[in-house]
């Protein structure tokens, strides 16, 4: 069937479904997380390297999500959002993932000897994770019905409600993180290594937080600075 | 003898000008309610011939008179040179729509024929039949300010209109109950730009025709209800697989936007058929759904289609009235 003109020309590449998804798969990489803790505690090393490829899988398919949509968010589409916006937005979302793959990796690096209530606080800080990034996935889906509304105040007003409740959260994971720092850097029996190592993927899983809750700020930023 | 079968060749001619704005013009302004799910293509096939035929029959003749009598004074020729004219028109339109169809260019059918009937203008002028000043200027400068002028107006309206929806209803109640509703009223509209796209589109057929019948006073009405014939049949053999490949590419525009968008097409070509000006339906539905997006109303719209539309301005009308020339003294210095 090729013998035709076409006005669908006029719709231009729409970029939201795209964001929906990235934002999924960060959920989706924080998961993983939460599961690889558990196998590195069990002592479950196949799972544990396992669990860092399906990250890395993940991390390398978002990634082309990002390309897809920096590559086709053109200055002739005309959106309902400034495109900057959109753009600084999936850059810092893209964050997200990107420190879930860094963390992947990084325990992977050493076998640590570690007390069960040191890894009982991984789980209480992995839990907290996991309910920022649902809480952001939600926030984030919500833009198809922003978009079937055009941006109905009523709908505005709900996804935005999202944002503080992120943030506060962020708070608790940085509560939990200042515990487990304190908690870590007093193990006399462990080896500095360990610590050195477990520090770092304290710090790394709150950057995790920290991304959401900037890219839940990006988000908001962008729906009102229509 | 020779004359007889020149129009019966135009006959032939204007009836595939006919079935090409079916197919295409048609179905691309009813794709819009094939893409929102309004309707089912059985359904949109049907509506639409019935009303492209309706549109065309009954409120065509005015759109008609102006591309026959309006730009050349046809009845200051000689019969055999309007036939000779009139069918190197609607052939020169006829092929370049089938080229620009082919590479799936958003060349206007109004624009080749206006462009096509200027050359034949152009081309007894050349020959001293007609002078310079006898061509309707003022008629082609209208024309001319109406192509700009539609799609401005649809985009216009279409912003208006979707602005009150979404101030009125999207901020008040639930969106699945108001596009629920909407779906019932875009049925409405895609009736009314079937039957606006009639009522002007018609005349890129039945123009040329017109002028070789020669008639005085109204259009006949026959040559109308060829047109539209021409067109039906247009949708149901070929149109409904545009209309479902279009339909296709534009499935985000919801029932609200479909009605916004239709709404101010339909409104802004038939009130062109009312004063008889020929406008591009297609470029207009451009404007419409520009004029939504502009209201906040779509996730993306592509405005580089805005420079192809000004480019296929820029080219139709010469290339068609270039091609007519050609065709047109062809004809003269041989037959």
């Amino acid at each position: 069937m090729k013998f035709f003109r076409s006005v669908g020309e006029v719709f231009g590449y729409s970029p939201f479904q795209s964001l929906a998804q990235h934002a999924r798969m960060c959920g989706r990489a924080v998961g993983l997380l939460q599961q690889q803790f558990e196998a590195l505690r069990k002592e479950n090393f196949d799972e544990v390297e396992e669990l860092r490829e399906e990250i890395d899988e993940l991390e390398h398919h978002a990634d082309q999500i990002k390309e897809e949509i920096r590559g086709n968010v053109t200055k002739s589409l005309m959106l309902p959002v400034d495109r900057h916006d959109l753009l600084e937005f999936l850059k810092v979302q893209d964050d997200i993932i990107n420190n879930c793959e860094h963390v992947g990796h990084m325990v992977t690096f050493r076998k640590v000897k570690v007390p069960e209530d040191v890894w009982d606080e991984f789980s209480v800080l992995l839990s907290k994770l996991m309910e920022v990034v649902n809480h952001y996935e939600e926030m984030v889906e919500s833009i198809r019905q922003l978009i079937e509304t055009s941006f109905s105040k009523r709908e505005v007003q709900r996804a935005l409600e999202y944002v503080p409740v992120i943030e506060q959260l962020e708070h608790e994971c940085d509560l939990i993180q200042i515990g487990l720092h304190a908690k870590l850097f007093n193990l006399e029996e462990a080896n500095p290594l360990d610590v050195h190592l477990m520090v770092t993927w304290v710090a790394h899983l709150g950057y995790v937080a920290n991304a959401a809750a900037r890219a839940s700020d990006r988000f908001r930023i962008m729906v009102l600075g229509r | 003898m020779v004359l007889d079968i020149f129009i019966v060749a135009a006959a032939v001619v204007g009836f595939y000008v006919a079935w090409n704005i079916g197919a295409n013009d048609a179905a691309n302004s009813m794709a819009t309610s094939y893409g929102s799910r309004a309707l089912t293509l059985k359904q949109i096939v049907v509506l639409a011939s019935i009303l492209e035929f309706c549109g065309a029959a009954f409120f065509g003749k005015k759109v008609t008179h102006t591309v026959a009598k309006g730009i050349v004074p046809i009845e200051l020729l000689d019969h055999h040179l309007v036939v000779f004219g009139a069918l190197a028109a609607l052939l020169s339109a006829g092929f370049w729509i089938t080229i620009s169809t082919y590479y799936h260019l958003p060349i206007s059918t109004t624009h080749s024929i206006v462009g096509a009937m200027l050359g034949f203008g152009l081309a007894a002028v050349s020959q001293n039949h007609l002078t310079l000043d006898q061509i309707k200027w003022n008629v082609l400068a209208k024309v001319v300010l109406s192509w700009i002028i539609s799609p401005l107006l649809g985009a216009a309206i279409a912003f208006v209109v979707f602005m009150l929806i979404r101030f009125i209803l999207l901020n008040r109640f639930a969106s699945e109950s108001i596009e629920h509703v909407f779906r019932y009223l875009q049925v409405l509209t895609a009736s009314y730009m079937a039957f606006a796209h009639g009522s002007n589109d018609v005349a890129n057929a039945t123009g040329p025709i017109a002028a070789i019948m020669g008639y005085s006073g109204e259009v006949p009405f026959w040559v109308l209800f060829f047109g539209g014939l021409g067109i039906a049949i247009g949708i149901a053999t070929w149109g409904y697989r545009v209309i479902e490949t279009v339909g296709k590419q534009i499935t985000e525009l919801t029932y609200t936007r479909g009605f916004s968008a239709e709404f101010a097409t339909a409104t802004t070509v038939l009130a062109a058929s009312s004063i008889g000006m020929p406008v591009s339906t297609t470029h207009t539905l451009v404007g419409s759904v520009i004029g939504v997006g502009l209201a906040g109303g779509l996730a993306s719209v592509n405005l580089k289609i805005v420079q192809k539309i000004i480019f296929s301005w820029i080219v139709t009308v010469p290339v068609a009235a270039a091609m007519t020339i050609s065709l047109y003294t062809l004809m003269v210095v041989f037959v």
